[in-house]
């Protein structure tokens, strides 16, 4: 007798503690984070008015890194249910801080030469780009042949760039 | 009733002890922020802007020399505290201007060793993104102190990299331990 009390009472408990985790969720699905969008306004600092990009090379890099590297993410379903877009929004905005494509103009030459190469060493060693983005989008994984394009371009344009210094 | 109190009074203690930890590293913060004054001030004898840079640079060479990503990491975040302590006032106007582009780059490099403790190869990376940085801020404004830029042609497959050294032995920072006298003096900087 006790014992089926003691049930009812937990039963109770565990129904109370599912109420509070319904109403967290419910509420914090009103704080939205701002989206990271310009509307692609191509900016005078952006990488395509800096240095020569192969379109091929343009079309890997809006596919696989500016939706943490540029001004304009593309949001997917799972953005607008929090704390998805949150945890989204904080890897936008530590990829922007290392590198933004759209505002590469802005770093000096010398930086500039250090993105390319942080770019070409994130893509062969595979930090970049990151597992938990590539898990989802899976297209944004680079095949070997695209990793070839980036990283001969990456070469290719350091060395111009040095030229220039 | 009573478990949801329970449960509360756990986050609140456990939020409790995280604030507790993140103090105590912000007193650290101070402690180490202080430690890096000292050495900016008693390098200011000899009379370089860069004394606190360079004293914050070495610690880190030598860190990454014993394999050390901890201590690299420490000397990384000093030596943000000292750049954004800088006093630019002491430089010329076409100085500054030097200054500021080297000093934009190197920051980051500084930043992100600091936040990188537990991965060596990439601190090491930008290692020598920032002995590069290090070495045209030495040639620029003087070290106020000797130093020996040394290279090691083996680092990065085979394209080599520079560092800065306090002493003439060869103490390599990019293969430590596993090959520590790998490299060779390239240029004396005299004081």
């Amino acid at each position: 007798m006790w014992f089926s009390k003691r049930r009812d009472k937990k039963m109770r408990l565990v129904k109370k503690i599912l109420l509070v985790i319904l109403i967290v969720f419910v509420a914090i699905q009103f704080i939205q984070p701002a989206h990271n969008n310009n509307n692609g306004q191509v900016l005078p600092t952006d990488i395509t008015k800096i240095v020569p990009v192969p379109d091929r090379v343009v079309d890997i890099f809006k596919n696989s890194c500016y939706d943490c590297h540029s001004n304009n993410t593309r949001y997917p379903w799972y953005s607008y249910i929090q704390p998805g877009g949150w945890w989204m929004a904080s890897h936008i905005k530590k990829g922007k801080a290392d590198l933004n494509f759209n505002e590469f103009g802005s770093y000096s030459n010398r930086k500039q030469q250090n993105k390319l190469r942080s770019i070409a060493e994130s893509i062969e060693d595979g930090s970049m780009p990151i597992p938990a983005y590539t898990i989802i989008h899976t297209d944004a994984k680079l095949s070997k042949d695209q990793k070839k394009l980036v990283l001969d371009w990456t070469s290719k344009t350091k060395d111009s760039l040095s030229l220039n210094n | 009733m009573k478990n949801i109190f329970f449960a509360i009074a756990i986050s609140v203690i456990t939020f409790a002890a995280c604030n507790n930890s993140s103090n105590k590293s912000g007193e650290a913060n101070k402690i180490n922020n202080d430690s890096t004054h000292a050495t900016t001030e008693t390098n200011a004898v000899t009379a370089s802007p860069l004394g606190g840079i360079v004293a914050n640079y070495l610690q880190m060479k030598n860190a990454f020399a014993n394999d050390n990503d901890k201590d690299a990491a420490t000397a990384g975040n000093d030596m943000l505290k000292t750049f954004k302590n800088f006093d630019e006032s002491s430089l010329s106007a076409d100085k500054k201007k030097t200054y500021e582009d080297i000093a934009d780059d190197a920051k980051e490099h500084a930043e992100h060793i600091g936040m990188n403790a537990g991965n060596i190869k990439h601190q090491r990376e930008h290692f020598d993104m920032l002995s590069k940085d290090v070495y045209d801020m030495v040639k620029t404004f003087g070290a106020g102190q000797q130093l020996y830029k040394d290279f090691c042609p083996m680092y990065n497959n085979n394209k080599g990299a520079i560092w800065l050294s306090e002493t003439k032995e060869i103490k390599n920072p990019y293969l430590g331990k596993k090959m520590p006298t790998c490299g060779s003096v390239k240029e004396e900087i005299k004081k």
